[in-house]
């Protein structure tokens, strides 16, 4: 029975998971006074880069939710993260639009001449 | 003994000169002083009120007579010194002029003439050091450096630093009078010279005599050597400098110790727990004094099919990027042993694998290591086998032991641990350089945009990266293949800002004989800490491109500051204040067209990269440096 049980239970589990992510609700936010916020007064570029994407963690693509986000930013799960916590709601909804605004596709390595000739190489380096 | 005008004020002392002010000379440095009445003071009519205190002061100083000296009347004893410098075989001397080592630098340039050791011109002492710093990683030998008492030496101060941390080796000469007359010479003297800088230099010394020169040079110059290395300092009075010799010394021979090798047994024991260990694991730092224990790592790593920890920016990275054991053995490689080579601090190591029931074996210089005011040293390393000892030195032994207890068992156990970690360490590289595709059409340009079109365009040199990577992250390790030992030169040791620039000068330096492409990634914070070098490396044709990773702040600490100000709940509104270098924005490429250097920049597009590296690399290969300034991403 309680094989039975653990079995079911992983079944549910690997369905669960085989499932692509919901995607996520439309930003509530304005996009343009977003990147105002995240450029100047909150300086997020400092550690995620101009776009969101060269810093580190990258923030394009979004995979959380706006709440989500906002929870977040206001008490970072890391030390590394300021916490905002002063900032209003508003300005906080603002930048998660501009982040979700930001093209997401980086080009495939394979696609860029020099990434692909620097895979290459290390590739027969051994 | 009277005293001398000061250096730096020279252009002065000389308007004054062409006003009327004389200057009195003695026939002999020793000869008995017969002072002369100091004439009046005129000056010209648009002279300032500040030029007249300084000339009764000067007058003040010179009131006695000038030690300049007379050559037919003898050998100047730094005709002598000279001599010493150049049996020990120093290639070059960077200075920064004073009048308290004048007379050396006299006898340097005539005597001398300027070769073996060449002097290389400084604008600032700190760059002088630096340059020693980097010269001497990429030539395996120490520079000259010559410094002015006291206000030298304090400018120098900071680069003494930095080789003290680095363990490198740097030989320092600073002059100062014994008996200080005059209210510019006194300042430039001290009881205690070397008290300056003794936190973080390996020795010091003051010679009082032509013989005592002669063995504390030679001294100074072994114990710089010998690990664990650092810089040295020599204080020479200018009055030594400038007497007459009347009875010359010999000139010791100059025989550097072999470096300590691992005690036998300890070497046998350290064998056994690495043939017998399921997942061992190499970390290196300061290892690499020579060429050769590039080859000896890369076969000991092989032996033991280990993976090969280069640990960060402290570590020299000695271990080529693209082998397949460079990493830390994949996810969920567990060390059961840790053999640390020259690795300064293993005390975290040391902590965990005692918690977990596993080993730590450290086989280090700094074992001999007699204590210094700098906490570089870190905590208690609580290691299980410690081999006070060269680890260069004690690889061969190492490497002939693990063969002799090797057994077909553990050999199979051993390859087949090795092809695991190679698959691992593989996926993950690539893996790695995947990651430069984000942002790879952004502007600012990213890091790795700016590393990988780089790499594109030198694969047919023979390169040499001489600056340190700090501040890009390990984007040159991935994506550019550091093959050679001399690809990377390390960083700053002590975690300084300001290295970067001058050090990769001298880098260059070392590399310009063997014809090999020297390229430095300096951050705009770096470069304005010396931006003087670009002259120094343009009037001595040293071949150089400089790229500056321009982030246009000091931006690990628009990070640090914008996070406190998060942790206080303030804001990041303020958060760029006193970090960020903008507003005017600096513009590095006229900075270097100033100083007469081929630039180009700033460059805040991508597609602008290509076509300005090929045009300064065309200047490099044809032995000029140049300078691109890249406006970057702030990571």
């Amino acid at each position: 029975m309680k094989t039975l049980t653990l079995g079911a239970f992983l079944a549910v589990a690997v369905t669960v998971s085989a499932q692509a992510p919901a995607p996520l609700a439309a930003p509530t936010g304005n996009a343009q006074r977003g990147k105002v916020v995240f450029e100047t007064q909150l300086r997020c570029f400092a550690c995620h880069g101009y776009d969101g994407q060269t810093g580190s963690p990258r923030l394009v693509p979004m995979a959380r939710a706006e709440d989500v986000f906002l929870a977040y930013v206001r008490k970072p799960a890391t030390q590394g993260m300021p916490s905002f916590a002063a900032i209003s709601e508003q300005q906080l909804r603002d930048v998660y639009a501009y982040i979700r605004s930001i093209p997401q596709a980086a080009p495939s390595p394979e696609s860029v001449p020099l990434i692909k000739g620097i895979l290459d190489r290390r590739s027969k380096a051994n | 003994m009277a005293d001398s005008i000061d250096r730096r004020d020279f252009f002065k002392g000389a308007a004054l000169g062409a006003a009327g002010l004389v200057v009195t000379t003695e026939k002999t440095a020793d000869a008995a002083a017969v002072p002369a009445s100091p004439p009046p003071v005129t000056l010209p009519t648009n002279a300032h009120a500040h030029d007249l205190a300084y000339a009764q002061a000067q007058q003040s100083a010179v009131a006695a007579p000038v030690r300049a000296t007379v050559t037919s009347q003898g050998r100047p004893a730094s005709d002598f010194m000279v001599d010493v410098l150049k049996k020990i075989g120093f290639e070059y001397a960077a200075i920064n002029p004073g009048s308290t080592f004048q007379g050396l630098h006299e006898s340097l340039i005539n005597y001398g003439k300027n070769t073996a050791p060449e002097l290389l011109t400084c604008l600032h002492e700190e760059a002088a050091v630096a340059m020693a710093h980097g010269y001497a990683k990429a030539a395996g030998k120490p520079m000259l450096v010559a410094v002015h008492g006291t206000v030298g030496l304090l400018h120098s101060s900071m680069a003494l630093f930095q080789a003290w941390a680095d363990r490198v080796p740097v030989v320092l000469i600073v002059g100062h009078h014994r008996n200080p007359s005059g209210v510019i010479n006194r300042p430039h003297s001290a009881q205690d010279m070397g008290l300056l800088v003794r936190s973080f230099v390996k020795f010091d010394d003051e010679a009082t005599t032509l013989e005592r020169f002669a063995e504390a040079t030679m001294r100074a110059y072994k114990i710089a050597m010998t690990p664990p290395m650092g810089p040295v300092v020599l204080t020479v009075a200018a009055e030594l400098q400038e007497s007459i010799v009347t009875n010359e010394p010999r000139i010791p021979e100059l025989v550097v110790p072999a470096p300590p090798q691992g005690e036998a047994a300890a070497v046998r024991e350290a064998a056994r727990l690495l043939v017998n260990a399921e997942s061992p694991l190499i970390q290196i730092a300061k290892l690499g004094r020579t060429p050769k224990a590039w080859d000896l790592l890369i076969e000991l790593a092989d032996l033991l099919q280990a993976p090969v920890d280069t640990m960060g920016y402290s570590s020299w990275q000695k271990f080529p990027s693209w082998h397949p054991l460079y990493g830390t053995g994949g996810r969920g490689y567990t060390p059961d042993v840790t053999l640390g080579l020259e690795v300064t601090d293993m005390s975290a190591q040391a902590r965990a694998a005692r918690a977990n029931n596993r080993k730590t074996i450290s086989i280090s210089a700094e074992h001999l290591f007699q204590g210094s005011n700098i906490h570089d040293y870190g905590r208690y390393a609580d290691v299980d086998l410690a081999i006070a000892a060269d680890a260069e030195a004690t690889l061969p032994s190492l490497i002939e032991e693990i063969r002799r207890q090797m057994t077909p068992a553990r050999k199979s156990v051993v390859q087949a641990r090795g092809q695991r970690v190679a698959a691992a360490h593989k996926e993950g590289q690539l893996d790695g350089i995947r990651e430069a595709r984000h942002g790879w059409d952004a502007s600012p340009v990213s890091v790795p945009r700016l590393i990988a079109e780089l790499g594109s365009q030198i694969t047919n040199d023979d390169w040499a990266i001489v600056s340190g990577h700090q501040f890009t992250g390990d984007w040159q390790r991935r994506l550019l293949n550091h093959d050679k030992p001399y690809r990377y030169n390390g960083d700053c040791g002590g975690f300084g800002i300001g290295y970067d620039t001058p050090a990769s000068v001298g880098g260059a330096l070392a590399h310009k004989k063997s014809g090999r492409l020297s390229v430095a990634i300096v951050g705009d914070g770096d470069l304005n800490f010396s931006p003087g070098v670009l002259w120094t490396a343009a009037h001595h044709k040293i071949p150089l491109l400089f790229i500056v990773h321009n982030n246009r702040a000091y931006h690990a600490e628009v990070m640090i500051i914008q996070r406190m100000c998060g942790v206080r709940g303030r804001g990041n509104e303020n958060a760029h204040i006193g970090n960020v270098i903008a507003d005017p924005d600096p513009n590095y490429a006229a900075l270097a067209k100033a100083y007469g250097m081929y630039s180009e920049g700033p460059i805040e597009h991508p597609k602008d990269l290509q076509g300005a590296y090929q045009r300064a690399l065309a200047k490099v290969r044809a032995g000029e440096p140049a300078l691109i300034d890249v406006v970057s991403q702030p990571r």
